[in-house]
């Protein structure tokens, strides 16, 4: 299989091809992939790494030809595959192509074996190995069942053959911390919590007013309801934010995060969602969900175990939440006998949460400092 | 066969963007090579002897400066990345020749792996204490990492090994970090006025002048220094440097002017990016993603961020408007170099988060670094 049987895939046909700046450390990206029937491996190198490798640039002249690189074809192929192999899986070239990236021009190699993809695939990778020691090859496996899993390939030690982890990795406690300390010192998503518990001690009486609820299971019922559709909805937008899907600006989040607080002030004090409690929370909760992948998003994860990181996150944030909506509700249920409850802890409490609300969306929206946290 | 390579084209790009590249002719270009002519024909002619003899240290040394000096013009690590691996083959730094690792040491400085760095030449003024270059290059390396001391220390072994005029530089630019401006700017301008010095050395000189005067609050002596180094050599470093000052002075259109200068790397794009968003540049917006792409690009290799921290939280704070990352990212850039712009990147954008636990982190670092800067009380 030589360059010359390129495919013409896409109608698309770029223009001039004209030099990206080259301006980040050498990668190879490698996908492997395949199931039961057979076993894929797509290696896309850049021209640049070729030629250092091969002297792809014959006439010395600094530029690389479609000429020249399909002269060398052949040489490509061959050295890919003494560089790149699957240990128990002979691999068969399947096609060459070529591609742009923002730092320049790549050869697409794939490789493809009848064999079944192993269960724990072993790849020996050796490509640039004394030529340029800060090259690394990121390699994504794919396969039915299972989530993806990226891993980075040093040529240097590739005497030692990689093996992707089978069971994602431990040292899961941090991301968890991470979580549980990000809602515990996340002041708004508290508040917010806090503010939608306060009348949860309580019942409307028909005639109107507040009654407390006679047992804990009372109590309980509403409770659960707002902590499930609040987890509910956040879990659904962390988990599209921090995969890319959906991206909103902070600008906006933020200022609505503080917009939901003042909102669920109002209605403990004039009831303006009526029964849709729980759908109105959902709503909301998917706002503050936006929120929480800012966070993940400044952790230094690379696209590693990002499903599993991401996960891990939020059972942090889940089993912070749980523990302070338990403390602020027990404490909570035992006032709720008071006389003054409906008046000092739904009225006064409301207004505290409403004003905090309200200072945070005008700070959040003009930029000017009025609340110390 | 046909169905076999069609299926490999419905392959979706892998990672990140990546358009597919169908060439027309056999003359179209499809990549520009960083070196031409002579110094290509040199390189291969440097590979090929290394080949045969994988421990020519001459040739080796040759071919990596070579390379070396194409990273830092182009602004583009891969060069840097073959130099090191010519040079490693060499082996341990107790063995390899001193040639070799004080090259090797340049270079990963080059990756910013400080620490590998301080560790090859710390065994190489152990074998050779009167080697300048390395104790000059390990005082560097202290200062950029906030160890001033040690810095100190690695100065007097610049001078011991009887460089006295870099001796004297080296001691200086700590004085002047430490809050002793005055007298390390009158020490360093007397340097930077011997007769006969070459322009790399002025240009040296005078840029450590006029940082010295940009953080004592002394613009004009800063834009004079600034000016006499650029024309004693002009050096990326300097002109990035003056176009941080320029922004910072609201100049941006000459910040503009002054970066067209210099290839299109990551630091000289963000400031590019910024200074044009401020005076409305056609190009701003251009700059803006392009950098956007590129960090992108460089993130889906795991841990590269940290190596890439402090222009990352520049972008974070100046172009996203998002503080809380830009912050994140400054803290991570402090555990590899604190340099005054480092503290100063973290204080701004712990400001911007009105992160006020961050401001006191910022603050008690300067403090156990003993870094003297105006600018940064004006910001905790």
């Amino acid at each position: 299989m030589d360059l010359t049987r390129i495919v013409f895939c896409f109608a698309l046909a770029l223009g001039a091809a004209l030099p990206a700046s080259a301006h980040k450390a050498s990668d190879a990206y490698l996908q492997l992939r395949g199931d039961a029937r057979g076993t894929e491996l797509r290696i896309d190198v850049a021209l640049r790494d070729l030629d250092a490798a091969l002297d792809l640039d014959a006439d010395l002249d600094g530029r690389l030809t479609w000429g020249e690189v399909r002269a060398a074809s052949p040489a490509i192929e061959a050295w890919v595959r003494a560089g790149v192999q699957l240990e128990g899986c002979p691999l068969e070239p399947a096609g060459q192509a070529l591609e742009r990236r923002n730092d320049g021009s790549y050869a697409v190699l794939t490789l493809r074996s009848a064999c079944a993809m192993p269960e724990l695939p072993r790849l020996r990778y050796a490509l640039m190995r004394d030529l340029d020691a800060t090259h690394r090859g990121l390699l994504k496996i794919e396969a039915p069942g299972r989530a993806p899993v990226l891993q980075v390939l040093d040529p240097a030690t590739a005497d030692r053959a990689s093996i992707a982890p089978a069971e994602p990795p431990g040292a899961s406690a941090s991301l968890v911390l991470e979580g549980v300390r990000h809602i515990v010192g996340g002041f708004d998503h508290l508040l917010f919590l806090l503010c939608l518990m306060l009348p949860a001690v309580m019942r409307r009486a028909p005639g109107g007013g507040w009654r407390p609820v006679d047992r804990p299971g009372q109590a309980l019922g509403p409770v659960a309801r707002i902590v499930t559709a609040f987890t509910l909805a956040h879990s659904i937008t962390l988990g599209l934010a921090a995969t890319g899907r959906v991206a909103l600006s902070p600008a906006l989040i933020e200022p609505a995060i503080a917009a939901t607080i003042v909102l669920a002030a109002i209605d403990n004090l004039r009831p303006i969602f009526a029964g849709r409690r729980g759908l109105v929370t959902f709503v909301f909760g998917l706002v503050h969900g936006f929120g929480f992948a800012g966070v993940l998003g400044e952790l230094d994860l690379g696209t590693v175990q990002f499903a599993w990181a991401l996960l891990q996150f939020n059972v942090g944030l889940e089993l912070g939440q749980l523990a302070v909506v338990a403390a602020a509700v027990g404490v909570l249920y035992l006032l709720r006998g008071s006389p003054r409850y409906p008046a000092w802890a739904i009225g006064g409490g409301s207004a505290l949460c409403g004003v905090v609300g309200a200072l945070w969306f005008v700070e959040r929206v003009s930029g000017w400092p009025l609340l110390p946290v | 066969m046909k169905r076999l390579m069609l299926a490999a084209c419905m392959a979706l790009p892998l990672f990140a963007a990546a358009e597919p590249l169908v060439p027309t002719d056999d003359a179209q270009v499809l990549e520009i090579l960083p070196a031409a002519g002579a110094a290509r024909a040199d390189e291969r002619r440097l590979r090929r002897t290394l080949a045969r003899q994988p421990l020519d240290a001459q040739a080796a040394v040759t071919l990596a400066r070579g390379q070396l000096a194409l990273a830092h013009d182009a602004g583009d690590p891969r060069p840097a990345g073959q130099a090191l691996a010519v040079l490693q083959r060499f082996g341990p730094a107790d063995t390899a020749p001193p040639a070799v690792v004080l090259l090797r040491a340049t270079v990963l400085q080059y990756l910013h792996e400080f620490d590998d760095a301080i560790a090859q030449l710390g065994r190489l003024v152990q074998r050779e204490p009167r080697n300048a270059q390395a104790w000059l290059v390990l005082a560097t390396l202290h200062r950029v990492q906030g160890r001033y001391t040690a810095s100190d220390a690695a100065c007097e072994g610049v001078a011991a090994a009887g460089a006295s005029l870099h001796a004297q530089a080296c001691r200086a630019e700590n004085d002047a970090l430490r809050g002793q401006v005055d007298g390390a700017v009158a020490r360093l301008q007397r340097l930077a006025a011997t007769p006969r010095l070459d322009g790399a050395t002025r240009n040296w000189l005078l840029t450590t002048v006029a940082e010295a005067q940009w953080r004592a609050g002394r613009p004009q002596a800063a834009e004079v220094a600034f000016a006499a180094a650029l024309r004693a050599a002009p050096e990326a470093y300097t002109t990035l440097a003056y176009a941080d000052w320029l922004i910072e002075q609201d100049r941006d259109a000459q910040a503009l002017a002054l970066l067209d200068a210099l290839p299109r790397n990551d630091a000289v794009l963000l400031r590019r990016a910024i200074a044009g968003a401020r005076v409305r540049a056609a190009s701003a917006e251009a700059d803006a993603r392009e950098l956007r792409e590129r960090i992108a690009a460089a993130n889906q290799r795991p841990q590269a961020q940290r190596f890439h921290a402090r222009e990352q939280a520049m972008a974070a704070l100046l172009l996203d408007g998002d503080p809380g990352r830009a912050l994140a990212l400054a803290r991570l850039n402090l555990e590899r170099q604190r340099e005054p712009l480092d503290l100063l990147v973290m204080a701004r954008a712990a400001r911007a988060a009105r992160d006020r636990d961050a401001q006191r982190e910022v603050d008690a670092l300067r403090a156990s670094i003993g870094l003297h800067d105006p600018r940064l009380p004006a910001l905790l």
